[in-house]
């Protein structure tokens, strides 16, 4: 009697939470998404490249600084000339060392990417 | 093939790709919305401004989405903290008593549609447990999730949402007679 009573309760609650989720009728968008994107700060690459930009610029200007204050990059064609005068050995560990240098930041910042998406 | 909520939050998360959350907004909506309408009482332009909150906050944080719950539940997180911050500044923040009730659960002055009825009920009860009968029966919660989003114990839970259970049925069966 007691499992009867129980049963139609549980039947009463199942038709109440259906009634429940047919009142709640599905809202049409009608341009909601539409505003909330328009509200939604610009995206990070945006501002990222906005902070490429000002990066190269600043290099550039302390490029074309160094340049005319280093008597017209006179110090580039002497380091020039000394690197064709090294032996082949010492050319092939600077180009390697180079490389490895590269290549670790390269692994740092994956690295530092995939933690970033993990999280 | 249809992308998954969590496809999408990761598009977000790598690329910061807006589209992708435009999609989630899109899926998301009705449900966030609606919960917004039956928590302000059908105060359908309130309940817009707090959705569009909600969903400029899950953008802003949706870093802190770990992933442990679904993302409507995070979602529905967030709407009641909207809901909850804009109610104290309001000072709304108040339940319904039980005279009112009483007067709504009239078979004589109740209008004809169930659906009107259900959503006047809903409308009448107190905050606790409208919001813990939204979250539970109307939008497939568990008390574990519901406890989480709404930030109060699990046996709290489940009583709003069995005195909210009984006060509807109630209605509904002065609406039946």
């Amino acid at each position: 009697m007691e499992n009867l009573s129980n049963m139609k309760e549980i039947q009463q609650e199942d038709l109440l939470d259906r009634q429940l989720r047919e009142v709640a009728p599905y809202i049409d968008d009608e341009g909601f998404t539409a505003r909330v994107l328009r509200q939604l700060p610009p995206p990070r690459h945006a501002r990222r490249s906005f902070r490429g930009a000002i990066l190269l610029t600043i290099t550039l200007l302390a490029s074309v600084l160094a340049y005319l204050l280093s008597d017209g990059g006179r110090f580039l064609v002497v380091e020039a000339t000394r690197l064709t005068t090294l032996p082949t050995l010492w050319l092939f560990v600077l180009a390697l060392g180079s490389g490895i240098l590269v290549m670790a930041g390269g692994v740092i910042a994956a690295i530092s990417k995939t933690r970033e998406v993990q999280s | 093939m249809e992308l998954t909520d969590g496809d999408l939050i990761a598009r977000v998360l790598v690329d910061d790709d807006q589209h992708a959350f435009g999609e989630l907004v899109r899926r998301h909506q009705s449900s966030v919305r609606g919960l917004l309408r039956q928590l302000t009482r059908t105060d359908v332009a309130l309940a817009d401004d707090l959705a569009q909150d909600t969903f400029l906050r899950a953008y802003k944080n949706i870093r802190s989405f770990r992933g442990e719950a679904r993302f409507s539940t995070w979602l529905y997180r967030i709407a009641y903290n909207c809901f909850r911050e804009d109610a104290r500044r309001r000072k709304e923040l108040v339940g319904i008593n039980e005279e009112q009730l009483q007067s709504e659960r009239d078979p004589q002055v109740a209008d004809p549609g169930l659906r009107h009825d259900l959503m006047h009920a809903l409308s009448l009860l107190p905050l606790h447990e409208r919001s813990a009968v939204l979250l539970c029966c109307q939008n497939g919660l568990s008390h574990e999730e519901a406890s989480r989003v709404l930030d109060i114990p699990l046996g709290t839970v489940k009583t709003n949402v069995l005195r909210g259970r009984e006060k509807l049925k109630r209605t509904l069966v002065a609406w039946k007679t």
